[in-house]
């Protein structure tokens, strides 16, 4: 039991929502610009959500072997949904009135959405990646079935030893560990978009 | 300026612009009106190529638009939306710096259009220029949207209805001070409506139109004294008397200054208000505020006595009206009874006002000869 086992979960934690967050986002814009990809896309992020994390994880090892590039793919992946979807629900909420008027006056589609239409869905897009980091730090704990370490292996260590200490122990962190995530996403958030909301 | 030639659009089967050719003048102020559903905001929107026509080719500056890119063209062309469209996550200073932006202009030049222009509408440089739209009211933010739309000086503005969304009060000023910039700027504007006394107001030259084509292209005088269609006239009189005659209630017309008093008032005072205020009568409130009657001068002299209250005479039993009473029924009860003035009660049966002959008049005067204000 000692700091670095919680640090080497927020690890894993940072890496899966930093690449998630650098997949996602343009998958959402490309959701929101291209109709035809977007059904697909769509689809694509929602059946990854539906396999079991621990099966993901599994069928990911039989490729890369166990090891943190296993957990981390696997929780990019499981974190895509929330990132996705909400950038796209994000940009397609854009009100229809400032979207014209940057068509009108002659903004390119890139301009506009770089400008204009990221940053006002980024409150919409925030929290989605808000949400993927809350569930990736409970879903990390598998990390340690395919070799990734991470609070997952106190857990199960607690487990096999009917340790209930060292349970509780790696129960308490994770739960911590969510909430102050969540809530201070949440105050940041609220800090950015103080005066430009309407 | 700008010219339509057999310009024609479809959606499915539906017909939305029908064969239309039409010219525009430089610095001419066109105001496109009809019917919803009849092609005035797909006419507006083909001149920036927000729509592209099935058929037919429009010309800006005597250059087909179609073989110019889309984006250029629009830089050269404001435009102001209803919605205002402001971005929110900008201040009104990067507003309406946002085309001269792309266009490479300085930044010392930007802020100076953003000076010269807010001042223009009377909006302090120092007070508003750093906040952003949501701080700002609806008619402070589509001067903004205006004023974003005229930045970068370009030879054309379109507006489609961009006064719509705001109460009468701001819509008026708004609508003066377009005006006063379309003679200042001089600029080609095409402004889209459904208020005829928009159009009337603003407009150097009125295209009306009906199911995708031009019905008339007048002078408002010329559309006054010579409407195409019956529709037209339709159009006139609804907008010329801006609530029908019939819909107007004694509310429209009472005048809500009169002099009113209590019963225990002493009729000393009565008599030295009346003298004040060279009337020659009182109404008379009960305890509750509700109406008693009316006392004249010449009741107070029959009753003899300037001790006692004003209670003490019989009061006058008036005609009255109710507020919400059509206003030909109190015009009618004030011809017939040879009173000098209807008292017009509220629903609680205190007094609203009083509709006199004089008000009757101004009514009479209203309908015949638009507003007299």
């Amino acid at each position: 039991m000692d700091i670095s086992i919680i640090l080497e979960h927020l690890y894993l934690v940072f890496l899966s929502v930093l690449f998630s967050v650098v997949v996602g986002l343009p998958l959402g814009v490309l959701a929101y610009l291209n109709k035809p990809l977007r059904k697909i896309v769509l689809w694509v992020v929602e059946i990854l959500q539906t396999i079991p994390a621990l099966a993901l994880l599994g069928l990911i090892m039989v490729i890369f072997g166990a090891g943190k590039v296993t957990v981390i793919t696997g929780l990019v992946l499981y974190s895509l949904l929330p990132i996705v979807h909400n950038t796209f629900i994000g940009l397609e909420n854009v009100d229809s009135g400032i979207k014209e008027a940057g068509k009108g006056m002659g903004l390119t589609k890139f301009d506009r959405l770089i400008s204009v239409e990221i940053p006002l869905a980024f409150p919409m897009i925030f929290t989605g990646i808000r949400i993927a980091t809350v569930t990736t730090i409970g879903v990390a704990v598998f990390a340690t079935s395919v070799g990734g370490g991470g609070l997952g292996s106190i857990i199960n260590q607690g487990i096999r030893t009917q340790n209930m200490k060292l349970i509780l122990f790696g129960t308490l962190a994770l739960m911590i560990m969510a909430i102050f995530f969540d809530f201070l996403m949440i105050w940041i958030n609220n800090r950015l978009v103080k005066r430009t909301s309407n | 300026m700008i010219r339509f030639e057999n310009v024609r659009k479809k959606y499915g089967d539906t017909v939305i612009l029908d064969n239309l050719s039409f010219n525009i003048e430089p610095g001419e102020f066109v105001v496109l009106i009809g019917p919803s559903g009849c092609g005035k905001t797909t006419t507006l929107k083909s001149i920036n190529r927000l729509i592209t026509p099935d058929k037919g080719k429009i010309f800006v500056d005597g250059q087909d638009i179609s073989e110019v890119n889309p984006v250029k063209l629009r830089r050269k062309i404001g435009y102001v939306i209803q919605q205002i469209g402001l971005f929110p996550n900008m201040t009104i200073e990067q507003n309406i710096g946002i085309v001269p932006k792309r266009l490479k202009y300085p930044k010392s030049k930007i802020k100076e259009i953003t000076q010269e222009l807010m001042e223009m509408v009377g909006m302090s440089y120092e007070e508003y220029a750093h906040k952003y739209p949501s701080e700002l009211s609806g008619g402070q933010q589509q001067r903004i949207g205006v004023l974003r739309a005229l930045a970068a000086s370009p030879p054309i503005v379109l507006m489609d209805e961009p006064f719509g969304a705001l109460d009468p009060m701001t819509r008026s000023i708004l609508q003066d001070e377009i005006v006063k910039l379309h003679k200042k700027l001089k600029k080609t504007i095409v402004f889209v409506t459904h208020d005829m006394n928009e159009a009337l107001d603003l407009a150097d030259k009125i295209i009306f139109m009906e199911k995708g084509e031009i019905v008339q292209m007048a002078t408002p005088d010329e559309m006054l004294a010579h409407p195409a269609s019956a529709l037209i006239r339709d159009f006139m009189r609804k907008s010329s008397s801006s609530a029908d005659s019939s819909d107007l209630t004694a509310a429209d017309f009472m005048k809500t200054k009169f002099f009113s008093v209590y019963k225990k008032r002493s009729i000393r005072e009565c008599t030295d208000l009346m003298a004040r205020q060279h009337i020659d009568s009182l109404l008379i409130k009960n305890d509750d505020d509700t109406f008693a009657g009316i006392v004249t001068i010449r009741d107070i002299k029959k009753h003899g006595k300037s001790s006692g209250s004003i209670g003490d005479i019989t009061p006058y039993d008036n005609i009255t009206s109710s507020i919400s009473e059509n206003a030909k029924e109190s015009f009618d009860k004030l011809y017939n009874t040879g009173d000098n003035y209807v008292v017009v009660l509220e629903d609680n049966k205190t007094i609203a006002g009083i509709i006199s002959k004089t008000s009757m008049a101004t009514a009479m005067a209203d309908t015949l000869w638009g507003d007299m204000q």
